[in-house]
């Protein structure tokens, strides 16, 4: 069993979140433990959202800065969204994971980040790629799908009603995967399009847990969306 | 009074029978509240209709409680004495004069509307009475859904149909100008609606249900007649999960950071009686966080669950999804070791907790009463039910989550408070009952009628209660027997007055349930029909009978028979009684000088009666002297110096210190004490305040107490803050031990106050020091009802709670003087070191040795801990089963001071219902000696524990009937046979011993 000496209790990280988030609420804490019952992530590596906060309190620091479990948690923040004392716990994931050298991260997310920024999508894929599988997926559908032969697949359409992301795995490995959604666009008669760069929806940065680097990548996204004049920007991921 | 639920039932009683006009103002059709939706109430597994029924029946035919149904207060204007109250009622469509309560328009009625009664399950109609045992017993027309007063000309069936012509569809609001003296609110509470809460699935699982909809389903009187029925399918639930803290502690997704008080217990009672509706195989989950059994005789009745198979997971449920088994559902959940489990279950109850209701926001923005940070109506820490307006007083669950008993005090306590400013006009405004004519049966032959109750399906389940009433009809001098699905409901009350005359009955048998609780019901009913009251006899083929041989209804009902036969054989032997009274000694004892007699002896002296307060000890005070300040912060001995400057000062209140008492005599209306220093005292009534005491900790509960000086008390600790020890800032870390000397074997009990004193205390060391490390080793927090802000509190300072459990106590020991504590961690399983400054021991109350003593002078009974038994745990909070007796305070149980003053007021107002008479009813059945058989050997005298036997000049024994209380022990003493109690004679117990056996 592990032994905690408190002589004296210091709590560096908690005091670190509570500095950096006003609201963030970790004394609160009930211990009831129904964050973790709605926790996908609960029992993996040891942990569940009870008990990363139980370790904050407690002040083992050194347990926290090197768990694995923050990247088994997709923040998905269903344990706030029930817990009688609103306590963000992905938040202090998200922090957690900001904190791990870049070295220490886990190489595909690193990796999928990275990528992100540059050539701006997870996968790597040339923006080349991307606008010739769609291209050539649309080409595949005319001929073998006489009911879709008039349906379209915008590139950079200008003042199309709604701009659509697309997620980078699907031109790079599922490439007919991508089809399903423009035919519901098709039969409700939508006008929409993607863009030829920064198409990729996903933000991977953000689970790698860097503000700025997922900052550069959503601006360059909202920047391409605004140049097109798209109203209406429709996130798959 | 407005709110005619349990507590403005109980403030009107206690107001109407002390000599005051009470006009009830509620707003539904029928008075009962939430308590007549209840199936059972805990702790005692009373059937709650039951123990409520004849409190609504005595409102109902008070001569001195004008009942308003229908009803809602619009205006008040004027002052404490001299208010002026507007109240508006509302049209009932249906004439309660005419009335009869047959039923026949809700049977015509067309149009079907959801039952707000049963909570929304299952459908009433337009016409409707809202319960069967609804009082008054009146049927009335819902303006929202007839179909005639939507569009007249339509429909009108019920009004072809009412064979009294009861139905005025052109009914209007009526307006009351009342003058009173003072208002009582008992506005009650709302049920949290959990819809919002999507992750419990409410609103869109059928299985998914509240605590209150739960009760209906269990309810003889509910959607499904007590057969306890899910509601997707209505089949009989095998598996029922509890999630508790639904609409409670939760400031995020509900905004109630307080503790709903009850559910605990409520989540428990349920969890029992389920299992005994269920036939056969039945497993009840409870899930929660803190288990809250922190009032008299909860935690025993917890424990009796665990040991009765009721399964407990201290964890939380997030979501509750369909099962692949259609109608069950799923739940995943995270027990206090972090491993994940999934439980599949028939039903899931939300133990939803209680927030204001919109009129009661409503009501004190009219009157302009304060509200608190949670809505509740704002009260005081030392006066808790007055409001912030001078006249206007609260009581029950308006200004607090809480349970019936406390609601129940603080009713009384109101009621002491509006009859203290009122005192000069008691008797001015109210009318005598009078009885008509007893007829004289001294010639008569017996002529008995038997009324068979169903008890709703409480009897009939189990008796064959059609066959019971057919066999009473042979017995001999029977001449009129009959069923009832209530006896005690109000239609069949007139009823039997009607059958009583009609038939010419001259005695009367109910089959039914307890006497202790229905008897002075009936036996009015016996007067009102002209006859003597003791011409009456009940059999509890009940308590008895079916609720004890459920699984054998064949012999039940055979049981039911012969308690019948015997009831009507003792009845048919006796005689007429005369209705005995004894003046009343217009003053009041109180023992005990802390804040509880204080408050007690101060609140029947302004009432204008005279009071001796005694106390053992040289100071007034007591225990509050020895604490620094309550739950809100309010110190307590400035108060406690003011309450005694009044109490010394008052020229009606005579304090005598360093007094005991060392006998008494006597009886209700005139007890005679004898103190200490040899005076007596002539007094009509007592009250008992003679406190608590704080457990010194022992054995393993000792934690180096008395042995290391750095540990201590909760008191002691009191007594450095009181003492503004400045060497409190210099600590740098401090642990509190919760629960020493509590909720253990040989105290089973949990002590109330100590988790909030303990908080408290924590939070005053970090306002002291806030950096000082604070820990709290708890086995569960029961910072109950608004307490839990406390708690909240606490924790956002940076207090620490660590949860220890029996199985783990935190380990102390001391090295060099600096103590050392190992306590384990269950979250994260660890053994956390502690190495305080301070340890402080929240140690239990318990109550003082003398109590017992001081119990048997008065012939109260006390519970096996050694507090003080009160007549019923629900209902009687105040009383004890023998009369003029009363008590509060911690000799009752451990409570916070708020508690104590308002159970001290409660006392001072039921004991204010005896002095408010003359002479008060003394006991009929009394002793009778046959001079002509007595020797004269004085055995009687010996035995009588009231006195009230004394051998005369010829040597003869003779009882003096003003003192005697029938107990029947000089009859059992008697070698000779020479004495014999009225109507419990040997004639009439043989009669029914053959009765039994033939």
């Amino acid at each position: 069993m592990t032994e905690i000496d408190l002589l004296p209790l210091r709590a560096e990280l908690k005091k670190q979140f509570q500095d950096k988030l006003p609201n963030a609420r970790i004394d609160y804490c009930l211990t009831c433990g129904l964050c973790a019952s709605g926790c996908a992530a609960s029992g993996i590596e040891g942990m569940d959202p009870r008990k990363l906060i139980r370790y904050l309190v407690l002040g083992q620091d050194d347990l926290l800065r090197n768990t694995n479990w923050i990247y088994s948690c997709s923040i998905c923040q269903r344990c706030e969204y029930a817990c009688p004392m609103g306590i963000n716990v992905g938040r202090f994931v998200y922090e957690l994971k900001g904190m791990r050298p870049k070295e220490q991260r886990p190489v595909n997310l690193q990796r999928s980040c990275e990528l992100q920024k540059d050539p701006g999508n997870s996968t790597g894929i040339p923006n080349e790629d991307f606008v010739w599988v769609v291209g050539d997926i649309l080409e595949e559908i005319h001929e073998n799908e006489p009911e879709w032969a008039d349906m379209q697949a915008p590139m950079d359409k200008v003042g199309a009603q709604f701009y659509l992301n697309q997620n980078a795995k699907e031109p790079t490995v599922e490439p007919e995967e991508m089809a399903f959604i423009w035919k519901i666009f098709h039969a409700v008669g939508i006008d929409w399009t993607y863009s030829s760069k920064w198409w990729d929806g996903a933000n991977y940065c953000l689970f790698s847990g860097d503000p700025e680097d997922w900052e550069y990548t959503v601006r360059k996204q909202a920047e391409t969306v605004d140049a097109l004049g798209c109203p209406t920007y429709i996130n798959t991921e | 009074m407005i709110g005619g639920g349990i507590a403005g039932v109980q403030a009107a009683l206690d107001l109407a029978n002390s000599g005051f006009l009470v006009h009830l103002v509620e707003g539904t059709t029928s008075i009962g509240g939430k308590m007549s939706q209840l199936d059972k109430t805990f702790p005692t597994n009373d059937c709650s209709a039951c123990i409520l029924s004849p409190k609504l029946v005595e409102c109902g035919r008070h001569f001195n409680i004008n009942l308003l149904t229908l009803s809602d207060l619009i205006a008040l204007e004027g002052e404490p004495g001299r208010f002026k109250a507007v109240v508006r009622q509302r049209p009932r469509y249906i004439d309660p004069e005419k009335c009869i309560a047959c039923g026949l328009c809700a049977e015509k009625c067309p149009k079907k509307v959801s039952n707000a009664f049963n909570e929304g399950i299952g459908e009433r109609k337009a016409a409707y009475l809202s319960y069967p045992q609804a009082v008054p017993l009146k049927y009335a027309l819902d303006p929202d859904h007839c179909i005639w007063i939507n569009k007249p000309g339509r429909c009108g069936l019920c009004a072809k149909v009412c064979p009294a012509g009861a139905i005025n569809f052109d009914d209007t609001a009526k307006e009351h100008v009342l003058e009173v003296g003072s208002v009582v609110l008992a506005l009650g509470f709302s049920p949290y609606d959990p819809s919002s809460l999507d992750f419990t699935g409410y609103g869109r699982l059928p299985n998914v249900v509240t605590a209150m909809e739960f009760e209906r389903l269990l309810s003889p009187s509910g959607p499904c007649m007590g057969h306890m029925e899910r509601p997707s399918d209505g089949r009989e639930p095998k598996r029922i999960a509890w999630l508790q803290c639904v609409g409670s502690r939760d400031i995020n997704r509900v905004g109630h950071p307080y503790c709903s008080s009850i559910c605990c217990m409520f989540a428990l009672k349920q969890a029992v009686i389920a299992k005994e509706h269920a036939h056969g195989e039945f497993e009840p989950s409870i899930f929660y966080m803190d288990m809250r059994t922190h009032g008299k005789g909860f935690e025993n009745y917890y424990n009796r669950a665990k040991d009765n198979g009721v399964h407990f997971h201290r964890a939380r449920v997030h979501s509750v999804i369909p099962a692949a088994d259609p109608g069950n559902l799923q739940l995943r959940y995270v027990d206090e070791q972090g491993q994940v489990n999934f439980g599949e279950f028939d039903m899931v109850v939300l133990s939803t907790g209680l927030q204001v209701g919109k009129q009661t926001l409503n009501m004190a923005a009219m009157l302009g009463l304060e509200l608190d940070a949670d809505n509740f109506i704002k009260t005081d820490s030392f006066n808790p039910v007055a409001t912030s307006r001078p006249g206007i007083y609260v009581c029950g669950a308006a200004s607090e989550p809480k349970d019936i008993p406390q609601s129940v005090m603080e009713a009384s306590a109101a009621a002491a408070e509006a009859g203290r400013i009122m005192a000069p006009a008691r008797w001015t405004e109210t009318s005598k009952k009078v009885y008509p004519a007893e007829m004289n049966i001294h010639s008569q032959a017996p002529r008995i009628g038997v009324f068979v109750c169903h008890c709703g399906i409480n009897i009939s389940s189990v008796v064959d209660v059609e066959a019971v009433a057919a066999h009473a009809k042979n017995l001999d001098g029977v001449v009129f027997s009959q069923c009832n699905l209530f006896t005690c409901s109000q239609d069949t009350i007139n009823q039997m007055v009607s059958i009583i005359k009609e038939q010419g009955l001259n005695r009367v048998v109910v089959a039914s349930c307890s006497p202790r609780t229905h008897e002075p019901l009936f036996q009015e009913t016996l007067r009102d029909a002209g006859l003597n009251k003791f011409l009456f006899e009940m059999a509890n083929i009940r308590d008895q009978d079916s609720w004890v041989h459920q699984l054998e209804p064949e012999k039940a009902t055979a049981k039911a028979k012969d308690l019948v036969a015997m009831a009507v054989a003792r009845v048919r032997g006796e005689g007429a009684l005369p209705y005995n009274t004894v003046p009343v000694t217009k003053s009041a004892l109180v023992i005990g000088g802390g804040v509880s007699g204080m408050t007690a002896a101060l609140s029947m002296a302004e009432q204008n009666y005279p009071v001796t307060l005694i106390e053992q000890s040289d100071l007034l005070g007591g225990n509050g002297r020895k604490v620094y300040r309550n739950w809100k912060g309010d110190k307590f001995l400035p108060f406690i110096d003011e309450l005694t400057a009044r109490v010394t000062t008052h020229p009606q209140i005579s304090v005598k210190l360093n007094t005991e008492i060392s006998d008494v005599t006597g009886s209700v209306g005139k007890f005679i004490t004898t103190f200490s220093d040899g005076h007596s005292f002539e007094h009509g009534v007592a009250v008992m305040a003679v406190g608590g005491k704080a457990y010194q900790p022992e054995g393993q509960w000792q934690f180096l107490h008395g042995v290391n000086p750095n540990v201590q008390t909760l008191l002691e600790l009191d007594q450095r803050f009181i003492d503004e020890d400045a060497t409190l800032k210099s600590i740098k870390q401090a642990v509190f031990i919760h629960c020493v000397g509590s909720r253990i074997p040989e105290r089973p009990y949990c002590s109330r106050v100590c988790c909030t004193h303990a908080i408290d205390s924590a939070v005053r060391l970090k306002e002291l020091n806030p950096d000082m490390d604070v820990f709290m080793l708890y086995r569960d927090v029961r910072t109950y009802g608004q307490r839990e802000r406390l708690y909240q509190e606490a924790r956002a300072k940076g207090i620490l709670f660590i949860r220890y459990d029996l199985e783990h106590l935190p380990q102390v020991s001391e090295k060099d003087g600096q103590l050392v504590i190992h306590v384990h961690d269950p979250i994260i399983d660890a053994n956390v070191i502690i190495h305080p400054d301070m340890l402080v021991l929240a140690t239990a109350v318990q109550p003082r040795q003398q109590t017992g003593v001081l119990s048997k002078f008065f012939k109260c009974a006390v519970d096996s801990q050694g507090f003080l038994l009160e007549a019923h745990m629900k209902l009687r909070p105040v009383d004890f089963a023998t009369e003029g007796v009363f008590l509060a305070g911690l000799c009752h149980y451990p409570k916070p001071m708020e508690e104590a003053i308002a159970q001290a007021k409660a006392a001072a107002a039921r004991a204010s219902i005896i002095l408010a008479y003359d002479a008060v009813p003394a006991e009929s059945v009394t002793a009778v000696v046959t001079a002509a058989k007595c020797t004269g050997c004085g055995l009687c005298v010996a035995v009588c524990a009231y006195n009230a036997v004394s051998l005369n000049e010829n040597g003869v024994s003779t009882v003096n009937t003003s003192m005697c209380k029938g107990c029947g022990a000089c009859v059992a003493g008697c070698r000779s046979d020479a004495i014999s109690l009225k109507n419990i004679g040997n004639e009439q117990i043989m009669a029914a011993v053959d009765a039994a056996f033939c």
